[in-house]
């Protein structure tokens, strides 16, 4: 089973690079922090710098350990589902569900680990990065040396191969328990139901969230600038929330128009709901995260205006730009890859739809439709989990409800997500269109 | 009046390099008068999915020029799109029905694409005749093999194209559904006058057509017209021995 595991690696480079990337990526993001966590807990150092290092590490180490356990599960989720008809072939050619099992979790596990060891030099260099932009802004003294240890390691390792894994058993467990017949019509279209499992971590995810922004209010005030480990994770477990319902979501999205690339696309908007809430989840995630987390930035600058002489209050906003930089660009590069695997999935389906007589163009249109549904109402539902986290912080830290910042950076922002979330898929229909649509057909 | 619909002059197709490449089509001239049913037929290998692929504008020949109703099919994708979209009908192994359509949409789906507004009651009367008047609102994955090719060959129709290509209709298909699709495609020609063209290897399915073109080595080596199955399986025999003879000759 190892030996076919390895492979199926090595035939299905292209399938496998959006996991690889999203662990990768993933790992290096929370080896940076965790070292932070490691350099803070080094014996011998001053206690402000300390302090400084830890929350900081606990904090958004706290997050990217959130977001990349999230990340792994969908990436690893998507990639196994989408292989559901090499699944259905394998299962006809003799192979028994606990023999699937283990040749994709064997394949994952290896992934994992592989893309955890790469990422350490990147984690490293991270770290490194981050404690220099601290010291830059006097929150730790200059003497203090990069440590990258245990921490670092264990959290990087243990998130991405741990959820990876998890997701892996549970993905494979059920494509391997599908009968062949389902699983080939399955990987035609897939549906995404409200498993019941989805519909208790939704609850339990806005349960949390809904705790998070009540003691935000209650006891923020009394915190300051730390009520951010509060508020901070508002914003995550929203949109994590809404992702578990994105399969209800998905099936509430409209399309106008009466072409015949509108009608297309409202069908899938109705019929795969399987890969559109897969692409929703990513959308809300990063913006939600980038708004919340960015207008947290503003909400504090403003708190503590007068407070710090100016040149300090600009090198901690510098810092905490670097920072939510770098979760957003770890959650917009994961929207890529999400929206750019789910869209190469449905190449035979742009073939048939050619057969059928679609021109480029009208398939070009189905997609932009879809993709702008889609994107708007991510766009939506993220902006409403970034307000669960801007308000309550902005009553701890102003006493007013509504916080006083410019909009540009929350409109540049939605502005990305929107460009992102069309031009992914529209530039990858666009490079299946060149293929001869017969090709595109046979699997 | 008879009119040649089809008309392949020197096609030629090599897959991969010019020089190094496989030869799939060598230089194929064929005419088909419309309202015909024509087989193709040869060995594995003989070329007969790729001549029906550049015929049908799927494929580009590396040379030679194709004529559907008079009209050359030259062109971008999307301008031998509408070509194929006005002239053209297809019907696979595979079927290539939409599985998120129902019936009755994958059926209107080349009307909609091509901007027309959709004539229900005609499709619907089409899928009544081709048996499925009760399962137009079902979708693809919950019909049976014959029903999802009975539906395919609904769609192929529902335009009225010039010529339609059928590659193995029968191919996925169990004796009962392979004999309906089979007396469909008889029908559309003797009945509504369509001209169609199907690449098979059963002597029973090409049976049912008027004449055969029999294919080898990219080259075609004869016609038969009125076939009957005995027939057809004896000269394709011969034609496998006839091209296991020149391999061995080649080789020596």
């Amino acid at each position: 089973m190892v030996r076919l595991a390895l492979s199926s690696l090595r035939h299905r480079t292209a399938a496998f690079v959006a996991v690889f990337l999203a662990l990768f990526l993933g790992a290096a993001l929370v080896m940076s922090f965790g070292s932070l966590l490691d350099t803070g807990l080094t014996p011998g150092l001053d206690a402000a710098s300390a302090e400084t290092l830890t929350i900081m590490g606990g904090v958004v180490g706290g997050w990217s350990l959130l977001l990349v356990g999230f990340a792994a599960v969908t990436t690893t989720t998507l990639g196994i589902r989408q292989r559901a008809r090499e699944v259905a072939l394998l299962k006809s050619a003799g192979a028994t569900p606990r023999q699937l099992t283990r040749m994709i979790l064997a394949e994952v596990l290896l992934l994992a680990v592989v893309a955890a060891a790469l990422a350490i030099p990147v984690g490293v260099f991270g770290g490194r990065t981050v404690l220099g932009l601290v010291q830059d802004s006097g929150q730790v003294t200059p003497d203090v040396t990069h440590v990258f240890g245990a921490t670092a390691l264990g959290q990087g390792f243990g998130i991405t191969v741990l959820s990876a894994a998890g997701a892996a058993f549970i993905a494979a467990r059920r494509a391997a328990r599908v009968r062949v017949v389902e699983s080939m019509t399955e990987a035609a279209a897939p549906t995404a139901r409200l498993t019941a499992r989805r519909a208790v971590c939704g609850v339990l995810l806005l349960a949390g969230a809904a705790v998070l922004f009540a003691l935000t209010v209650v006891v923020g005030p009394d915190l300051g600038l730390e009520a951010q480990a509060l508020a901070g994770y508002i914003d995550i477990l929203a949109a994590v929330a809404l992702a578990c319902f994105a399969p209800v979501l998905v099936r509430g999205l409209r399309v106008p128009g009466s072409g015949a690339a509108a009608t297309l696309a409202r069908g899938n908007l109705r019929a795969r709901t399987g890969h559109l809430s897969s692409a929703l989840a990513p959308v809300v995630l990063f913006l939600g995260m980038a708004v919340g987390t960015l207008a947290l930035q503003e909400v504090d600058a403003t708190a503590s205006q007068g407070m710090l002489p100016e040149e300090g209050t600009e090198l901690v906003r510098t810092l905490n730009y670097v920072i939510t930089g770098m979760v957003a660009a770890f959650l917009c590069i994961l929207l890529v890859n999400t929206l750019a695997t789910s869209t190469a999935a449905r190449r035979r389906e742009f073939a048939q739809l050619r057969l059928a007589g679609a021109t480029p163009g009208q398939i070009l249109a189905m997609v932009a439709l879809e993709s702008s549904a889609l994107a708007l109402a991510g766009t939506l539902l993220g902006l409403l989990a970034a307000a669960a986290t801007v308000l309550p912080y902005s009553y701890a830290r102003t006493d007013s409800w509504l916080p006083d910042f410019s909009p540009t950076i929350p409109a540049l922002t939605v502005f990305l997500t929107l460009t992102v979330a069309l031009a992914t898929p529209l530039l990858i229909t666009r490079s299946t269109l060149r293929q001869p649509p017969l090709t595109a057909t046979t699997p | 009046m008879t009119q040649d619909i089809l008309r392949l002059e020197g096609l030629r197709k090599v897959h991969g390099d010019a020089a190094t490449g496989v030869v799939a089509l060598s230089d194929v001239s064929l005419t088909l008068p419309s309202g015909t049913f024509t087989a193709v037929m040869g060995p594995s290998g003989s070329g007969k999915s790729t001549l029906l692929q550049c015929a049908a504008g799927l494929d580009s020949p590396t040379a030679g020029r194709v004529f559907v109703a008079g009209r050359e099919m030259t062109g971008d994708e999307t301008e031998l799109t509408v070509f194929r979209r006005e002239h053209i009908g297809f019907v696979f192994q595979q079927f290539n029905l939409l599985p998120s359509l129902t019936v009755l949409d994958n059926v209107t789906l080349p009307l909609r694409l091509a901007g027309k507004r959709p004539d229900e009651a005609r499709a619907r009367d089409i899928l009544t005749k081709v048996g499925l008047g009760d399962r137009i609102g079902h979708r693809p994955p919950a019909l049976s093999g014959g029903q999802q090719q009975r539906t395919a060959i609904a769609r192929a129709l529902v335009t009225e194209p010039s010529v339609v290509f059928a590659d193995e209709p029968t191919g996925a298909l169990d004796t009962r559904g392979a004999r309906e699709v089979l007396n469909l495609l008889q029908q559309a020609v003797r009945v509504y006058g369509r001209t169609v063209v199907m690449v098979t290897h059963d002597p029973v399915a090409a049976a049912y057509a008027d004449s055969v073109v029999f294919l080898a080595d990219g080259a075609i080596v004869g016609r038969m017209a009125d076939p009957t199955p005995d027939a057809v399986a004896e000269r394709l025999t011969r034609l496998g021995d006839d091209v296991a003879r020149a391999g061995r000759a080649v080789s020596e």
